[in-house]
């Protein structure tokens, strides 16, 4: 039971990130992009001390209330609809999505001992497992909104992996600084389309 | 303030901060992002002979040191001639932005751009550098994506690109941790290296990661793509050279020659093939990026003592041949009002333009390296060295520049041909005459007499001792 318990964070991280591969409803992907931050919180707290655990968490929260508030500003703030069927393409990424995942799952114990012999496979999972959803969301998708998801998704993965194998705080300040950078050309990108789209 | 990294990166970036406040004021604005770089290059040159300045007897001596979150950034005399370059280059583009339509960000956007490209060669522990190439290109964003256009396809590859690399280059130095003492240290050589080379090909847009290159250049500005790509290809092959200089695993490693010089030949094949097939002039560029890229990698590659003499050789020729060729797809630009200058818009552009495209064919023969221009010295040596190498190197850097040549003739056909129904009417002011005559003359008395761009960058490289041996 407590396995399992220690265990809900990463799933829980996991399918918002999926969420936001698939999904395309702007509300419902800052809410999952806040979950998934605030998912990374208890896995860090086992690696480095409460105040530098709550470092990404918290750059998280002021990276979506940054698209947020930007969203609001453009009228792309909506109610959400549940009920929205899946279109195709929704229903491919998020199979394709669950392979990755299954496929790493499936290679990890060999990754883990080749590679990364130091950090526990449940950290390995989920920062990989980050990695390689926003490295796909990437690789599908062309509006700016989606690729700053994907962007600070392929980011959280790769600092919580990084968090596991060295801190600095310069480092941990500069990437702070990336990922709110991240948030203001997201929220320049919204702002210049919906521009655009206007005149 | 009499510290080296103060004056030369806090400095830069609060200008940059402020001239942001006097955008509105375009002139003043270009003035002092013009009058910053140069005061802060002509200072780091004086002071690159040693960090004491006897003025009259007065001395003003600056310390090298500053600890910044715990870690020390240092900036010794040897390392402020890199500095100077790029305070240079960045004075070179700001001093004719108010020329063109570039953008109220440009003046305050470069300065804060090179200061970010100056501590990426600065600071320590030097992989850290990583995420400052991440920050450069999220500030680029407004440079290359102005406001009034939607986000196009080029700015979305270019951010994924760049933050792709950084990790791959974060984890290169973890993962090499220890290496000496390690019982297996081959693989993780071989590991290391690749996460290099794969970061840095990423980084640079190397064949066949350049897709963005040439959409980059097609969707912004020359004048401006001009200076980031150059900023950008040259703080990156010098921090390279900082990797090779550090790790002595990387450098001796006997593979990677060989893997530059396929680096380099593939960048250079490329891009002279589909430069050809370009339709529009502002992609030609990108695909000039990419050769420049190949030939800079093979002047690293193709050392036979040291490192450094013929990638030194190729700085300044280089630089100047981007400079002058974004100049001069920035007049056609704004002269003929096409954004992508297609060659179906040039076409009879010598009877409406006669002293741009003169200046347009000048600088298409300048920046492929035919002789009596600038960039011919240096590339007359790397080709004198590929006679020597195997069949496949040869071919590949000879189709490529034969790719290149048929890309300038087939520019030179459609500027001569005949007009069909346009103006044909001179649309030039006289006194265009005397920078067009000025850069042609800069660029043929760098083929006549090479030091006269080698001379100023011979100690240029001086901090990187290993690579000197």
């Amino acid at each position: 039971m407590t396995e399992i318990f220690q265990s809900l964070p990463i799933y829980v991280a996991l399918l918002a990130a999926l969420l936001n591969l698939v999904r395309r409803q702007w509300t419902l992907n800052l809410i999952a992009l806040v979950v998934q931050f605030a998912c990374l919180f208890p896995i860090l707290l086992k690696i480095v001390p409460l105040q530098l655990a709550l470092i990404q968490p918290f750059t998280g929260l002021m990276v979506t209330l940054i698209l947020y508030l930007t969203l609001l500003g453009v009228g792309g703030i909506k109610a959400i609809d549940l009920r929205q069927s899946l279109t195709s393409g929704e229903i491919f990424r998020g199979l394709a999505g669950i392979f990755l995942l299954a496929t790493l799952q499936i290679f990890l114990p060999q990754f883990q001992q080749a590679v990364f012999p130091f950090i526990s496979s449940d950290h390995l999972f989920l920062s990989l497992g980050l990695i390689l959803i926003g490295l796909m969301q990437l690789g599908t998708i062309r509006e700016p909104f989606y690729l700053v998801i994907g962007l600070l998704t392929f980011l959280s993965g790769f600092e919580l992996l990084y968090s596991a194998l060295e801190f600095s705080y310069l480092l941990e300040a500069q990437l702070v600084a990336v990922n709110l950078l991240l948030a203001i050309v997201g929220a320049f990108f919204i702002v210049k389309n919906a521009e655009s789209e206007s005149t | 303030m009499n510290n080296t990294v103060i004056i030369w990166l806090l400095l830069p970036i609060l200008l940059g901060l402020g001239l942001v406040t006097i955008q509105r004021l375009p002139k003043l604005s270009a003035l002092l992002g013009s009058l910053f770089p140069l005061v802060l290059a002509v200072l780091a040159l004086i002071y690159s002979k040693g960090l004491t300045l006897n003025v009259l007897g007065r001395y003003f001596t600056l310390t090298d040191n500053l600890v910044f979150f715990g870690r020390a950034t240092q900036i010794t005399a040897d390392q402020l001639g890199i500095i100077a370059l790029l305070y240079f280059l960045c004075f070179a583009w700001n001093v004719m932005s108010g020329l063109f339509n570039v953008g109220r960000w440009f003046n305050s956007l470069t300065l804060i751009i090179t200061a970010l490209w100056a501590s990426v060669q600065v600071i320590t522990p030097f992989l850290y550098s990583a995420v400052v190439v991440e920050l450069i290109a999220l500030v680029s964003v407004p440079l290359l994506s102005p406001r009034g256009t939607p986000a196009k396809s080029g700015i979305i590859r270019f951010l994924s690109m760049q933050t792709i690399a950084m990790p791959l280059i974060l984890l290169s130095g973890w993962m090499v941790t220890g290496i000496e003492t390690s019982p297996s240290a081959e693989a993780l050589v071989l590991r290391g290296s690749l996460l290099v080379i794969a970061g840095f090909s990423l980084w640079a847009g190397i064949f066949p990661l350049h897709s963005w290159l040439p959409m980059l250049t097609e969707e912004s500005h020359p004048w401006t793509i001009g200076f980031l790509q150059t900023i950008m290809q040259i703080s990156l092959a010098i921090f390279f050279l900082k990797f090779l200089n550090q790790y002595a695993w990387l450098r001796n490693l006997e593979e990677i020659k060989l893997v530059l010089k396929w680096i380099g030949a593939l960048c250079i094949v490329s891009a002279g093939v589909l430069s050809v097939f370009q339709k529009k002039l502002s992609r030609v560029f990108g695909y000039l990026f990419l050769s420049g890229t190949g030939y800079i990698v093979l002047s690293m590659a193709f050392q036979q003592q040291g490192w450094l003499n013929l990638f030194t050789q190729y700085l300044l020729p280089r630089i100047f041949a981007y400079w002058s060729l974004g100049y001069t797809l920035s007049l056609l630009r704004e002269a003929i009002g096409s954004e992508q200058l297609n060659f179906s818009e040039l076409k009879g552009l010598i009877w409406r333009y006669p002293l741009s495209s003169i200046l347009l064919l000048a600088s298409l023969l300048n920046i492929i390296g035919m002789p009596l221009f600038s960039l011919f010295p240096s590339n007359r040596i790397l080709l004198s060295i590929l006679a020597s190498e195997s069949m496949p190197f040869r071919l590949f850097v000879s189709l490529g520049l034969i790719g290149m040549v048929l890309m300038v003739l087939k520019v030179l056909g459609v500027v001569i041909q005949a007009p069909e129904d346009v103006d044909q009417d001179k649309k030039e002011r006289t006194l265009m005459i005397i920078p067009v005559v000025l850069i042609i003359l800069v660029m043929v008395l760098g083929g006549i007499f090479p030091q006269f761009f080698t001379a100023p960058v011979q100690d240029l490289l001086i901090s990187f001792q290993n690579l000197l041996n």
